[in-house]
């Protein structure tokens, strides 16, 4: 495998140095909204019509790259029934982003994103970045949340905001994008402490993957 | 590839995925055909010819501890789990429930599951009848037990009890049995059984293998994080399907003391790769890889290993940490009202 440093010197026009961040991402929102099938979409690309329920969380990680920077995240895609809502703050605790995830065509998702929103901000690290994510919009026809009442709904509480489909791959890169690019990547913090990253160290660094393709 | 004595979709009709590794399992089945075969034999010995209803002693034990046939299984686990004499009490349960009405709250939740059951398993395909019997299955138990209702993983069990026993009421009555008799309360609207039952494993581990656990611990990977599923869905689509039918085999007749037997196994015999784990993320892929690995495969000599690895456990220790952390779940809870 090659390392990092010889992945960085063949980009095209990267800087010599790429610094590698590490963050961890939280998905959260109701059972059936589509949050395994976007983290399957982000990490593997693939899509399943029938994508088995989540029982407790999975784990799974991937890199994306910005200019200077590699970002790897440590995704946690949880379980979206209420009664496993109990063990949901051992999954956010700690996270710098959160993608919560409503159907587009259900209006009690969003009611129950909000809710998740809502208890981000008061429990979660001050600042966590959170992302709202209205999925399955290629189901516009069965549509019963409007863009425009979410967009004012993420705007007024500072949410990065999306309409994806992880069944057309609309929007899934591009939202974890945002959030990468929001997030703050700077150097010295050595604590893995809320908000800021986990700079690699170098040994760590050699062994985590390059990304850029 | 090369050709294989296996084929594409197994026994119980999941499908093999492209990675599977025919050579590991040719190896396994190669020496485990031999074991079934000479415990089929012992067991129609036990049952006789007129197949009777087994009892529970100390030679039915130990035979279940070494497995039962699987043609055996939907009759010996009604009788050693008490699932007949409950059916016994009130044979005509689950048809008078079937007839309803439903709640469509509960129908639309079993509903959405469905489809999201073993999508990889032949007889659970749309085409195939087992979404049905599932559907009447889960639906039948969320109405007749109103306090847990319907708690994802149910699909889980109820999907797999379905595929080993091949039989509905059959299903619903191991099903009732697991979730009223044999399990503290993991699928109420709670999950309070479930919760203390993993901080139970993680006292057991801190006093077992306490290594282990302050590594777990400074890794920063709450044990809940790693066993919850393991605990909600019994080990199934966890483990390899052979080795899951096998614990069961075991928690039908023992209880759920079964279960921290073959956690603290998972956990022991892989001490030295979660101790050579030195960040987060290896962390939580070595917990993933263990329970799919050879050992995990090799179920006769797993089952053999649950009982020897773990070292003792007596039923009144896991009574009295039950107690203990049911009642500091309880006294936490009075300080600080739900949200
Ligand atoms: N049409 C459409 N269907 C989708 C989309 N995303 C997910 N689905 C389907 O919706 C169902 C639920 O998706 P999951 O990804 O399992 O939902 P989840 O939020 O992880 O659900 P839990 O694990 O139960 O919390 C699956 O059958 C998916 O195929 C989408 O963008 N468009
Ligand atoms: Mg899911």
């Amino acid at each position: 495998m090659a390392t990092n440093r010889s992945g960085a010197a063949q980009r095209p026009n990267g800087a010599p140095q790429t610094k590698v961040c590490q963050f961890k991402l939280v998905l959260l929102g109701e059972s059936a909204v589509g949050k395994s099938s976007l983290v399957l979409r982000f990490v593997k690309g693939q899509f399943h019509e029938y994508q088995e329920s989540t029982i407790g969380a999975a784990f799974l990680t991937q890199t994306v790259c910005l200019d200077d920077t590699t970002v790897k995240f440590e995704i946690w895609d949880t379980a979206g029934q209420e009664r496993y809502h109990s063990l949901a703050p051992m999954y956010y605790r700690g996270a710098q982003a959160a993608i919560v995830v409503y159907d587009i065509t259900n209006q009690d998702t969003f009611g129950r994103a909000k809710n998740w929103v809502k208890e981000l901000q008061r429990q979660a690290s001050p600042s966590i970045v959170i992302a709202l994510a209205g999925n399955k919009s290629d189901l516009a026809a069965k549509r019963m949340v409007e863009f425009e009442e979410a967009q004012a709904y993420a705007d007024e509480n500072g949410l990065l905001f999306m309409e994806t489909s992880a069944k057309t791959a609309m929007n899934v890169n591009d939202i974890f994008l945002a959030i990468a690019n929001k997030l703050p990547k700077s150097e010295g913090g050595g604590s893995a402490g809320a908000g800021g990253a986990r700079r690699l160290g170098d040994a760590e660094q050699a062994r985590s993957s390059s990304c850029c393709k | 590839m090369a050709k294989s004595y296996f084929g594409a979709v197994d026994e119980y009709g999941f499908e093999r995925h492209e990675d599977f590794d025919y050579g590991s399992y040719e190896a396994f089945m190669s020496n485990y055909l031999k074991v079934l075969a000479s415990r089929a034999q012992k067991w129609a010995i036990l049952l006789g010819d007129d197949g009777k209803s087994v009892k529970r002693t100390t030679t039915v034990k130990r035979y279940v501890r070494k497995g039962i046939p699987s043609e055996h299984r939907p009759s010996v686990w009604m009788a050693i789990s008490q699932a007949e004499i409950m059916k016994e009490q009130s044979p005509d349960l689950y048809q008078k429930i079937l007839d309803g009405p439903f709640e469509k709250e509960l129908v639309d939740l079993v509903k959405t599951d469905l489809p999201r059951t073993f999508p990889d398993n032949i007889y659970f395909t749309k085409e195939a009848n087992h979404q049905t019997h599932l559907f009447n299955i889960l639906i039948a138990y969320a109405h007749n037990n109103r306090v847990v209702g319907y708690c994802q993983g149910l699909n889980y069990i109820a999907g797999l009890l379905l595929l080993a026993t091949k039989n509905e009421e059959t299903s619903f009555w191991l099903l009732k049995v697991l979730v009223e008799k044999i399990l503290p309360d993991y699928y109420t609207k709670t999950m309070d059984g479930l919760i203390v039952d993993i901080e139970v494993l993680s006292e057991l581990v801190k006093s077992k293998v306490p290594d282990v656990h302050q590594h777990v611990i400074n890794l920063g990977l709450p044990w809940a994080v790693i066993t919850t599923k393991w605990f909600v869905c019994l080990f199934a689509e966890v483990l390899p399907i052979e080795t899951v039918l096998r614990i069961w085999d075991c928690l039908f007749y023992e209880g759920s003391k079964i279960l921290f037997r073959v956690c603290l196994t998972l956990i022991r015999q892989n001490r030295q790769k979660i101790m050579s784990c030195n960040d987060f993320t290896s962390l939580a892929e070595c917990f993933k890889s263990i329970v799919k690995d050879y050992s995990a495969l090799h179920c006769h000599e797993f089952m053999e290993k649950i009982f020897t690895v773990p070292g003792s456990l007596s039923n009144s220790t896991i009574i009295k940490l039950r107690e203990r952390f049911a009642k500091q779940r309880r006294e936490q809870q009075q300080k600080e009202p739900p949200r």
